[in-house]
């Protein structure tokens, strides 16, 4: 907070109030809840289900893939996501030629570097799923890593 | 679509022809990228006339950062140190034949910033190396 404003300088106020900020988070907290009246309209129960269901799709399809490896519990332990390595090409490749085809998924650590070292990896690549995640989505992801395997092959 | 796959990069990647260490060596250097974790080392032999006569990288990567490694050393063989200097990041793109993102930019001129810290003897391989 400030003490006093001028037209050309200001004075900020004691401490701690200084470092308090003046306008809140007025427009975060109007689209906070637009965002739970959006998410109980669909229903929290459906949401959960559906994730569930799209992460187990996805880990099944992506164990039946040769050199993918999966990093991480079960479907029934984890959010939306699967982390996983492709013998033999670079996680970041992996992200780059999937990107190519319009497939996002993350490569990297994901805040975890020192698990990653634990594993004795360099970093994994991540794809994640929620509520507008489709099965035909995540069989293009498939498609898309036997690409990068022919590719790397 | 596969234009930053080339067959060259994926060619230099899988089966590199200046991998490996010198010893002895006259300049060795090495660095990783701290985002992705890729890390080169690059060796070198000079002779009397200044001119580079051996040069190998070791290290591990993506394949934009190991290909890059591997053309790069492929061009300063032969080359005068002072050359070596001059090299700089659109060298390397000409050298892979693609455009990059700002990402992967690092990791194709990491290489290049390793050679250049080597070179100069610096501590470390700083961005304004390739400039």
């Amino acid at each position: 907070m400030i003490k006093e404003v001028k037209l050309r300088s200001f004075r900020p106020n004691t401490l701690p109030h200084k470092f308090e900020a003046g306008t809140p988070a007025i427009a975060e907290a109007v689209g906070f809840g637009a965002a739970v009246d959006y998410l109980t309209q669909v229903g929290m129960k459906d949401i959960a289900a559906h994730e569930h269901e799209i992460t187990e799709y996805a880990l099944d399809r992506l164990e039946e893939i040769p050199g993918v490896k999966l990093f991480g519990p079960s479907a029934d332990k984890k959010g939306g996501v699967a982390a996983f390595t492709l013998e033999g090409v670079h996680p970041h490749d992996v992200a780059q030629i999937l990107d190519q085809d319009g497939i996002a998924v993350r490569a990297g650590h994901h805040c975890a570097q020192p698990l990653h070292e634990k594993f004795g990896i360099p970093a994994t690549s991540r794809a994640s799923f929620y509520l507008y995640s489709t099965k035909e989505e995540v069989d293009m992801l498939v498609k898309g890593l036997y690409k990068v395997k022919e590719m790397f092959g | 679509m596969d234009d930053l796959y080339r067959e060259v990069i994926i060619e230099h990647y899988k089966n590199p022809s200046y991998r490996g260490k010198l010893d002895p060596h006259d300049i060795s250097f090495a660095d990783n990228n701290p985002l992705c974790g890729d890390h080169i080392q690059i060796d070198l032999r000079v002779d009397a006339n200044g001119v580079v006569s051996e040069a190998r990288f070791d290290g591990h990567g993506c394949a934009i950062s190991q290909a890059s490694a591997d053309l790069l050393m492929e061009t300063i063989i032969g080359k005068p140190l002072d050359e070596v200097k001059k090299l700089n990041k659109q060298d390397i793109l000409e050298m892979l034949g693609i455009d990059l993102g700002p990402v992967r930019l690092k990791c194709a001129l990491l290489s290049l910033k390793v050679l250049k810290a080597g070179v100069y003897g610096l501590g470390e391989a700083g961005d304004d190396l390739v400039e």
